[in-house]
């Protein structure tokens, strides 16, 4: 396969994370192509979430988390270099997180949160359509259209989820992380949320931690599967599930362990 | 004596507890019978058993040790005119049959010449009581001592008797012990109601002096005016009119309070932030304890520092640059009350900051907002109502400190709202009110309770405010 060096929206190379002196994750190299979703999946513990939240430097506010290896935005920006500021590099990244995490306060505040802090909307009809508009693309505008002014931890746990989705895709980044984000959810709300992500393709990379196999295969292109801090195979998603070239994979797919 | 038998109930339930249990232990094992509790528990119903009574007699013969001695030394026989004896006269001879009853049953030559003149000054009819009373003493004794050792003994040889296969000890233990619990909660609620009907009680007193309008919405407060030879002889209703003015009162406590608050408002707020955001741990663990000792430092010593270093700072200052400051102003004891309650606020504010979940501020850092963005805009709208808690509690302490406000503010009821002024306080003025001669007859003296009851109700009023504030706050994160 020929590859483009900007079709990758993240590449990294040699990442290893301790916390302390306990290794998280150890030399993972792994590309992130464009416009697609992966999946991370592997067993509880092997490092999926410490991994998803270097991308965003998540891991910054934990004292003792140190991060090795090389990160690049769009193949140039170092990601953990001087040229980019923390705030902006998690502008273009988003994120959305295993328990729904909506602020206590109204739904329109929660979407409004983040153009309001980066200067998206110079007015108030502005930051309407933007916080409108990012409703509608989560699929939840429908649902809260007339309660608005709301308090958000009213609403239901997909609801919420979505909320979230919506807040992150508002401040309109470029790729959109997500830990585990059916991990809360009934079947219903999370078939909603797997649908969704499959509309939010077009127009974001996505990657996303997932402990079910049948989810990573219905929503995902490519698929990671790492294993006690390291990456064991990476590929298409189609081929990971159907023939692997790893045993481990192969175990850990068809259930024999994890 | 008391603590003599105190000491040996306690030996002897320990050693029930182990007879009652060892039986019990025979029992099943030497006897086969199958018991229906755990052999502990029957230790436990020896000693219940054993004690309970005793303790319970004990206290009857306390309560009513006053009746006895009255029937045995103070009887009309002895005494044909006791009933015409006033309090103070009854009170008198009371306490002088009991200095005699010390003496009354020693021979001659051991006494002092002192000791002899009494017993020479005293009538036949009082040393006959002396001596009633010295048995009465005696008896007394013994039966206290019958009670906590001959009685427990009795009861638990008995107890440990009844302790067969068909003895349920655990219910009835259980029992027992949910009872002696019960007890002790209903008497702390007790305590507090027995405390308020009193306050209750006293201020009806002073309300009949004095009109209720009169105390709430006047503005003079004189109560020297209520300073009469005899009270008996009635006080003039015009020397009450402006005498009990509360008004001035409150503005004096609010505008201490305020300039208390406005002090540990920002200050505490402001650590509190600093604690639960910046601060690493080990700063943490290190500053916190050092902040929470201000609100343990002795109130007193608060009041010596604003009486003798404050206030004299605070009025040179302000007379160096023109201001009148009088030497007990009220800025000098805010000031110091203010340093007092800064750990109330940022205390009580670090935990529910703390307590805002790190779910909300990994949101917002997702969101590429930064460290002070996500406090302001998240962390402290979340944790507002818990602040608002905290504040209240402080204004609350602050209404009702007395020992900063007895030595650093005035003495002087002053309608002002100038902090340099010197202004008083409720708490200091019932201080005031119960020192010195105490005639539980003269509104002076009285008033203290109408204002002891409206300084409660106001931090009682606080209090529950804040406690519903922070409880709402609380609930919306479980
Ligand atoms: N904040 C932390 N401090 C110390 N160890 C951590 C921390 N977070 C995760 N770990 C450890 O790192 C390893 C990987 O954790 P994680 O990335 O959460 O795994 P996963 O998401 O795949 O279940 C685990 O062994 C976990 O115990
Ligand atoms: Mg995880």
């Amino acid at each position: 396969m020929v590859e483009q060096v900007n079709s990758f929206a993240i590449k990294t190379k040699n990442v290893s994370v301790h916390y302390g002196n306990k290794m998280a994750i150890d030399d993972v190299t792994i590309n992130f192509t464009k416009n697609d979703v992966t999946s991370l999946i592997g067993p509880s513990g092997c490092g999926k979430s410490t991994f998803l939240r270097c991308l965003n430097r998540m891991n910054d506010v934990i004292d003792s988390c140190k991060v090795q290896g090389e990160f690049l935005l769009n193949g140039v920006t170092d990601i953990y270099g001087d040229s980019i500021q923390v705030e902006t590099l998690r502008e273009k990244i988003g994120m959305v997180f295993q328990k729904p995490n909506p602020f206590p306060k109204s739904i329109f505040e929660n979407v409004a949160y983040g153009p309001k802090i980066h200067g998206l909307a110079s007015t108030q009809s502005e930051l309407n359509d933007i916080v409108m508009e990012s409703l509608n693309r989560a699929g939840l505008y429908d649902e809260v259209k007339d309660r608005m002014d709301d308090i958000a931890t009213g609403l239901s746990g997909g609801q919420q989820q979505r909320l979230c989705i919506a807040r992150a895709i508002a401040i309109r980044p470029e790729i959109i992380l997500m830990d585990e984000p059916c991990s809360a959810l009934d079947p219903i709300a999370t078939a909603r949320i797997e649908e969704l992500i499959n509309e939010l393709r077009e127009n974001y990379t996505i990657i996303i931690v997932t402990h079910s196999m049948s989810q990573a295969s219905r929503i995902s292109q490519r698929t990671a599967f790492f294993h006690l801090g390291k990456l064991i195979e990476h590929g298409d998603t189609s081929k990971i599930f159907t023939k692997p070239d790893k045993e481990q994979t192969n175990d850990y797919i068809t259930g024999r362990f994890g | 004596m008391i603590y003599f038998a105190l000491l040996i109930l306690v030996i002897i339930s320990y050693l029930f507890y182990y007879i009652g249990k060892k039986r019990a232990l025979n029992l099943k094992f030497n006897g086969n019978i199958k018991l229906s509790s755990q052999p502990d528990y029957f230790g436990y119903y020896v000693v219940l058993m054993a004690l309970i009574p005793a303790l319970l007699m004990w206290f009857g013969l306390l309560l009513f040790k006053g009746n006895f001695q009255e029937m045995f030394v103070m009887s009309p026989i002895l005494f044909p005119d006791i009933s015409t004896w006033s309090d103070g006269k009854l009170g008198l001879i009371l306490n002088k049959l009991n200095n005699l009853s010390v003496i009354v049953n020693l021979p001659l030559d051991d006494l002092t010449n002192g000791e002899k003149s009494i017993l020479n000054m005293a009538s036949e009819n009082e040393l006959t009581a002396a001596k009633n009373l010295a048995n009465f003493d005696k008896i007394y004794g013994w039966a206290n001592l019958t009670l906590f050792i001959i009685l427990p003994i009795i009861l638990g040889f008995l107890a440990t008797r009844s302790i067969s296969g068909k003895l349920n000890a655990q219910p009835i233990v259980e029992k027992i012990i949910t009872y002696i619990i019960k007890g002790s909660s209903y008497i702390a609620i007790l305590i507090t109601i027995g405390i308020f009907l009193s306050l209750v009680f006293e201020a009806i007193n002073f309300f009949r002096y004095v009109n209720p309008v009169d105390f709430f919405f006047s503005t003079g407060w004189n109560p020297n005016r209520a300073f009469v030879v005899d009270a008996s002889e009635g006080f003039d209703k015009d020397d009450l009119e402006n005498a009990f003015g509360f008004i001035p009162l409150l503005t004096g406590t609010l505008l201490i309070a305020t300039v208390a608050m406005i002090v540990a408002i920002p200050l505490g707020l402001m650590s509190a932030i600093y604690l639960a955001e910046y601060a690493s741990k080990r700063v943490r663990d290190i500053a916190k304890p050092i902040i929470e000792i201000l609100a343990g430092i002795p109130t007193v010593v608060y009041g010596f520092f604003a009486a003798l270093s404050l206030a004299p700072f605070i009025k040179d200052v302000g007379e160096s640059v023109g201001l009148p400051v009088s030497a007990e102003s009220a800025l000098a004891a805010g000031l110091a009350m203010g340093v007092m309650i800064i750990p109330f606020v940022s205390s009580l504010s670090d935990d529910v900051i703390k307590a805002v979940p790190q779910s909300l501020r990994d949101g917002s850092y997702a969101l590429g907002a930064t460290r002070s963005e996500t406090i302001k805009k998240v962390i402290l709208p979340a944790a507002l109502a818990g602040i608002m808690g905290s504040f209240l509690l402080a204004v609350s302490r602050a209404i009702g400190e007395t020992m900063i406000v007895v030595m650093a503010a005035s003495l002087r009821a002053n309608l002002t709202f100038n902090p340099l002024e010197p202004a008083t306080t409720i708490t200091t003025q019932i201080v005031t009110s119960l020192i010195g001669d105490v005639e539980f007859d003269n509104p002076k003296t009285l008033v203290a309770f109408a204002l002891g009851l409206t300084l409660f109700l106001m931090t009682l009023l606080l209090n529950i405010l804040a406690i519903t504030i922070v409880k709402k706050y609380r609930e919306k994160y479980e």
